[in-house]
């Protein structure tokens, strides 16, 4: 019963680190806007908890170009950080909601019960963030695909990456603020001019598309191309065969905003 | 843990994975936030944390210790009513009042952080909230009349800028 | 009459924009029990075991109920109207659509009537579903409903609603050209912002409380003592300020199993739907499917209609024929036809019970007629709104059903929305009125169909 769960609120990352462990049988929370939802609809039911509000994790830094986002730094913070991660975190939710959720949250949100959640993966892989994570083991720095793949067991402590030359963030209409973004394409230049697009909404969690970076002179056949780096399935929010449609536009659109922006 | 709501402080005795809605409604019988979706979807749910707009069935009661929490009912009452609710009442902004509790405070909010009478920025700021009954038009003139420092007389209706008399019966 | 035309204030905007208003969920008794429901997993199937007893047994469980707690199991709530009872209160030999409630539990708290709900033990058959509504009349579809796939009791016990004016054959051997069309609208979903909810009182003096947010309060104590099979003077509704209805709470959903769990706990009991109950398990507007076709003139006049509609009832009829039988007397629009042949019926398949929503059973017929129109414009290569004009409703044009029209908007709406429009109308469409037809707007074929007005 969530009514007799064991609750740390630690007040640091060392005790958030500690507290966590090896991070089994323990659920975290960020601003609480994904889990909260599971736990009063019954789908999840924590025997212990971790809520980060307080463990001194949230706040954006900047090295020269380096940027660094604490794990549960507001995504209303992330709104003014440069494209593609800007546009996409005001895409998230609406203003309520950004407010309180994370960017961890987001990053280690699992699939929902039928639709695809952490739109900003896609925009942090388009700038090669690199995450930092504690748990068995100790502490690591890893590309951030990396950290999607294994994060179970990880604490995510913060995200680095540094700000592209130029970027570009598309996604599919949302009906309402409160409708999850069913696809989203991320791409940046990097200061040595290649490109890197990523895409969210077409797996079980954000990806690189290699076979559309490799053809990101010609968008046209850029966004051809990334099909052949997915297989997307039918969800709550759109089908498959939807998703086959207009992931090449979407492509073909950003690698356009982006040479516009450069 | 503490939490001050409306001005009055608890000891809330719910446990810490408790949503501020259920602390509020069925612990503290503030019930003028609404259990519309439980999700984060409509807006119903909507309170002042620190003074910002935020969904209290997301918020775990257990993260919110010393946080001030506003509801309608501390914005202002019937014999004092805040500029939003003067607003909201003249031009008729209201119809089943079941999402009001959410847009008012999100409303309240907005005018506070110096939100102006653009539409397209009111529809953005209240973006999260649902409204099955109005159709949205009449909210958006009352918060862009609070924006503007409207004045509000309670004995009349506003007559709606947006209508057009689209000619009689021949 | 000083309201009238006046800008008057909400009588309870003030309580509106205060938080004071009352809804259902608002309303605060001391020993209310939380409700939860066992609902059907499955589509369709047959129950071969029920058992409650892990339910009961469970601390902090005050009542479970099942179809056996309920003295008249299964009632027409429309039988005023003719419609007799085909729907269970409570699920009892088979199961007829996901989300059919089958127990219900009353529990300390919300969590506890979870786990409660979650312990009983449910032993089913599944069974092939009908889904599509076109199926029905297949000779290998599945038989779903005791009545057959479709409603067989249309007056005089008619398999479906039939509606013949005039001579629909004549006008089609007389047509320069028939227009088809066919028009399948989807379920639509009431979303109010309230969802159902009813809480129940047991007082001291034998009489229930029922705190409802029925859109019919009159409606819902007549249901609630029916299936109870007690007097009237024994339940009390309180009504009041609704969340939200549109039509989606005229169902009586809640009322009844609050009450039988209030009695047998003597407890207050509480349920309230969640979200995911209202959009999985509450009653939606129909889906439709109309094959429309028209018998038309090259000049633009309708000679004739045919047409065949399915409504999808859900699982059960409810309020479906009384929807298809409104549906049925419009199924010209704001239009005169004089020479019909309609067929409607009403079917069953394995999805949630449809309800009523705003405009119940003519907004479909709506969408169908004003499209149907602008294709039969289309296809003459005439003006959408000449057409309409030269067919609009006029007084003494009757009805599909044979009702005079004493005060038809259709000519002045529609002048008015071209001016809305800035489209400029030819003078004689411009000129146009609902006055009785006249001149080259009464060509022969629409004699017959006048009635007067004086006598209506």
């Amino acid at each position: 019963m969530t009514a007799s769960a064991d609750v740390l609120l630690p007040r640091s990352p060392d005790e958030a680190v500690e507290a966590f462990g090896d991070g089994s049988d323990v659920t975290v929370i960020g601003g609480g806007t994904i889990v909260l939802p599971e736990i009063t609809y019954g789908r999840l039911r924590p025997t212990r908890a971790i809520i980060l509000t307080a463990a001194d994790l949230a706040g954006v830094k900047r090295d020269g170009t380096t940027v660094t986002v604490g794990a549960t730094t507001p995504v209303a913070e992330l709104v003014d950080l440069p494209a593609p991660v800007g546009p996409c975190a005001a895409n998230v939710a609406d203003g309520e909601i950004r407010g309180q959720a994370t960017l961890g949250g987001n990053l280690c949100a699992g699939e929902g019960a039928g639709a695809p959640r952490g739109d900003l993966q896609g925009a942090l892989l388009a700038v090669d963030a690199v995450a930092r994570s504690a748990g068995a083991g100790g502490e690591r720095t890893e590309p951030l695909a990396d950290f999607l793949a294994n994060r179970r067991g990880r604490l995510l402590l913060d995200v680095s990456f540094d700000a592209p030359a130029a970027g570009a963030f598309v996604a599919l209409d949302r009906p309402h603020t409160h409708e999850y973004t069913t696809m989203a394409v991320s791409v940046a230049r990097r200061p040595d001019g290649t490109v890197r697009i990523a895409v969210t909404g077409a797996g079980t969690h954000g990806q690189r598309l290699p076979s559309a970076e490799a053809a990101a002179g010609d968008p046209a056949a850029a966004g051809e191309a990334a099909l052949a780096d997915v297989a997307p399935q039918d969800d709550a929010l759109a089908s498959s065969w939807y998703r086959t449609k207009t992931l090449p536009v979407l492509v073909r659109r950003a690698l356009a905003e982006l040479k516009e922006a450069s | 843990m503490n939490l001050t709501v409306n001005g009055v402080e608890h000891d809330v005795a719910s446990a810490p994975l408790t949503s501020l809605l259920d602390v509020l409604r069925e612990e503290l019988g503030i019930t003028s936030p609404k259990a519309g979706c439980e999700q984060g979807g409509c807006g119903a749910c909507t309170v002042l944390v620190d003074g910002e707009a935020r969904r209290s069935c997301l918020l775990p009661v257990g993260a919110l210790d010393g946080a001030e929490v506003t509801t309608v009912e501390g914005l202002g009452t019937p014999e004092r009513l805040s500029t939003v609710q003067l607003a909201f009442t003249h031009h008729y902004a209201a119809q089943c009042g079941f999402c009001t509790s959410g847009m008012l405070l999100a409303a309240h909010a907005y005018v506070e952080h110096g939100g102006s009478d653009d539409r397209a920025e009111i529809t953005e700021a209240l973006g999260g909230h649902v409204c099955r009954c109005t159709g949205y038009v009449k909210i958006i003139e009352a918060v862009a009349a609070a924006a503007r420092g409207d004045s509000f007389d309670l004995e009349t209706t506003a007559a709606s800028p947006g209508m057009t008399n689209i000619g009689g019966v021949r | 009459m000083k309201a009238v035309g006046a800008r008057l204030p909400r009588y309870d905007g003030v309580e509106h924009v205060t938080g004071r208003t009352t809804f259902v969920d608002d309303v605060r008794v001391p020993g209310t029990l939380w409700v939860k429901a066992l609902r059907s997993p499955v589509h369709r199937a047959d129950v071969k075991g029920l058992d409650t007893s892990p339910a009961e047994s469970m601390k902090g469980v005050h009542a479970v109920i099942t179809w056996r707690d309920v003295p008249l199991l299964e009632y027409g709530h429309l039988s005023a109207l003719g419609i007799p009872a085909d729907e269970p209160l409570l699920a009892k030999d088979d199961l007829r659509y996901k989300g059919q409630p089958i127990a219900l539990v009353a529990a300390e708290d919300e969590e506890t009537a979870q786990a409660a709900v979650e312990a009983i033990v449910l032993d089913l058959d599944e069974q092939e579903p009908l889904l599509d509504i076109r199926r029905a009349f297949d000779a290998d579809a599945p038989v779903i409903h005791q009545w057959g796939n479709w409603y067989p009791h249309f007056e005089a016990e008619m398999d479906r609603r039939q509606i013949r004016k005039g001579d629909v054959d004549w006008a089609f051997e007389h047509a320069d050209t028939v227009v088809q069309g066919v028009y399948r609208p989807a379920a639509i979903e009431h979303v109010p912002l309230e969802t159902q909810v009813c809480l129940v009182v047991p007082e001291a003096n034998g009489r229930l409380t029922i705190y409802s947010c029925t859109q019919a309060l009159y409606f819902s104590l007549g249901v609630v003592a029916a299936h109870l099979q007690v007097p009237l003077n024994k339940l009390k509704l309180v009504g009041g300020t609704v969340g939200g209805g549109f039509g989606g709470k005229v169902d009586t959903a809640t009322e009844t199993m609050c009450s039988l769990l209030a009695l047998k706990s003597g407890r207050p009991v509480k349920w309230r739907w969640t979200r995911e109950e209202e959009f999985l398990c509450s009653s939606t507007r129909a889906p439709w499917h109309m094959e429309i076709a028209d018998a038309v003139t090259k000049d633009g006049w309708i000679l004739g209609r045919k047409m065949l509609t399915l409504h999808d009832s859900g699982a059960y009829a409810r309020f479906s024929p009384y929807g298809l039988t409104k549906h049925s007397f419009h199924h010209t629009g704001a239009y005169t036809i004089p020479n019909l042949s309609f067929d409607g019926y009403v079917v069953f398949t394995n999805r949630v019970p449809t309800t009523a929503m705003r405009g119940f059973g003519v907004t479909s017929v709506s969408f169908a007629t004003e499209t149907h129109m602008s294709r039969i414009a289309e296809v003459l290569g005439l003006d959408p709104y000449e057409i309409r004009l030269k067919n609009a409703n006029r007084i003494g044009d009757t009805s599909p059903n044979g009702v005079v029209y004493t005060d038809p908007s259709t000519v002045p709406t529609i002048q008015a929305i071209a001016d809305a429009m800035g489209r400029e109308l030819p003078a004689d469409h411009r000129t146009m009125s609902r006055q009785p037809r006249e001149g080259s707007l009464l060509p022969e074929h629409l004699v017959a169909q006048l009635g007067n007005p004086e006598e209506h």
